[in-house]
């Protein structure tokens, strides 16, 4: 206890010495010295205590601005892909547009009368056998009736009316299957007939052996052919086949001018066909 | 290595005096938090710590005002060792003797501190709105800066 209270009155002596030595010599190098460390040592915790203190009395503030900042951010989001939808709905109905106006313009330079109409469906399981429009009896479609469709400003023949309804149809391809087409090569003295196979490809047989055909060639369609109108591009040859032992002819790949699956609108030609090619599908059907 | 808590704690007591000095005054009057730190620390330490707590503290103050340099600290070293004298007759443990005892010493403290300014360097540095008021912001809040040591003082080891 005696020790404690030396202690005690020691340390008291000695702080109220250094004390009054820091009053009474307040200029003298020592209380200066004294000062200045002092004051180096207490400054940093100031500085960050004020630092803190900012971002701290702003919290409330800060976390505020954060979530009005969220809101904006989703709320722009939102209207960021509002805005995607819309520019590739506004750069579709431009394709449209242009791909329409290039139709339009071709169909004027026609020599047929004729109706456009919108394909409404394609069946996957038959994707190169036929399609429906819609446009039907009501529209003055009638059976056997040309279709041609368009693809950068250039036409083809697609196929022909298979079936009418009143307001819609079916067109057979001239992929299908069942279907062909009497074609020549503009300049050239053969005709062969195109036949559908149920592929993107049109076989073209009964070419006669010494033909002058050759890959890149045009095929249209034969003024010899009764159900389409001459003249029309059928496709190009993709490749000739040459002529096997056992057959007198030979055979080329023909690809359709038009691509079916880039096909949205087509236009059926009106023309008077010869009375007997009118039943012609209902046989085909039967 | 035994210093650190009591540095951090000298330290961050600084800190909360000076943040409330800064933000939480009213009318220009706010407690003297390194007033009540210093008469803790002389409560609850050994003499000869309570009298080093009370010159640092003091020392603090004069460093962080523009006054006369160690008037604080001289009267913060009598006032602890006057509470060294004192806590060996009076129970200064319990909350009502330490509002007195801060009420009274924190007047006699500004007394002081006035009558060293006034000497020493012929300037009045306390108007008298803080000296009424002062007193009684420091004894309120004694016994909340007194728990806290304590609390300190038994989980840490610190003091």
């Amino acid at each position: 206890m005696n020790r404690e209270k030396d202690m005690a009155n020691y340390a008291f002596v000695f702080f109220v010495f250094l004390s009054a030595l820091l009053l009474l010599f307040p200029s003298t190098r020592v209380a200066q010295t004294a000062r200045i460390i002092a004051s180096y040592s207490l400054y940093p915790s100031l500085h960050y205590g004020a630092k803190y203190d900012y971002y701290i009395r702003n919290v409330p503030e800060n976390f505020l601005n954060l979530l009005k900042t969220d809101q904006e951010n989703r709320a722009l989001k939102s209207k960021i892909k509002e805005l995607e939808i819309s520019v590739k709905t506004a750069r579709a109905a431009e394709a449209e547009n242009q791909r329409l106006t290039g139709e339009m313009g071709l169909s004027r330079n026609l020599a047929f009368r004729g109706v456009w109409a919108r394909v409404i469906n394609k069946n996957p399981l038959d994707w190169y056998g036929s399609f429906f429009i819609n446009k039907g009896a009501k529209a003055g479609i009638t059976l056997n009736a040309t279709v041609i469709g368009f693809e950068t400003a250039r036409l083809g023949l697609i196929g022909r009316v298979f079936e009418v309804y009143p307001d819609f149809s079916k067109v057979l391809l001239i992929t299908n299957g069942a279907s062909s087409v009497i074609g020549s090569v503009p300049g050239a003295n053969f005709e062969g007939l195109a036949e559908g196979r149920g592929t993107w490809l049109l076989k073209v047989n009964y070419i006669p052996e010494g033909s002058d055909i050759a890959e890149g060639m045009e095929l249209i369609t034969s003024p010899s052919g009764l159900l389409f109108p001459p003249g029309l591009p059928v496709g190009r040859v993709a490749r000739v086949h040459p002529k096997e032992s056992f057959m007198n002819f030979i055979t080329a790949d023909v690809a359709p001018a038009i691509s079916i699956n880039s096909l949205k609108e087509v236009y059926v030609i009106k023309r008077d066909l010869p009375a007997d090619l009118y039943g012609l599908s209902e046989g085909v059907k039967k | 290595m035994i210093f650190i808590g009591d540095i951090l704690l000298y330290v961050l007591t600084g800190l909360a005096c000076w943040w409330w000095t800064a933000n939480m005054s009213a009318f220009g009057v706010a407690p003297n938090i390194v007033f009540m730190a210093a008469l803790s620390a002389a409560i609850l330490a050994r003499p000869a710590k309570a009298m080093a707590y009370g010159f640092f503290f003091g020392v603090y103050l004069d460093i962080l005002g523009s006054n006369i340099l160690g008037a604080y600290a001289l009267t913060y070293t009598l006032m602890a060792y006057a509470v060294y004298v004192l806590k060996r007759h009076f129970d200064l443990i319990g909350v009502f003797s330490q509002i007195i005892a801060a009420l009274t010493l924190s007047a006699l403290t500004m007394l002081f501190y006035q009558g060293l300014s006034l000497i020493f360097a012929k300037i009045n540095p306390l108007d008298l709105k803080a000296f009424l008021v002062e007193p009684f912001l420091n004894a309120a809040l004694a016994p909340f800066v007194f728990y806290l040591f304590a609390r300190l003082k038994k989980g840490f080891n610190i003091l």
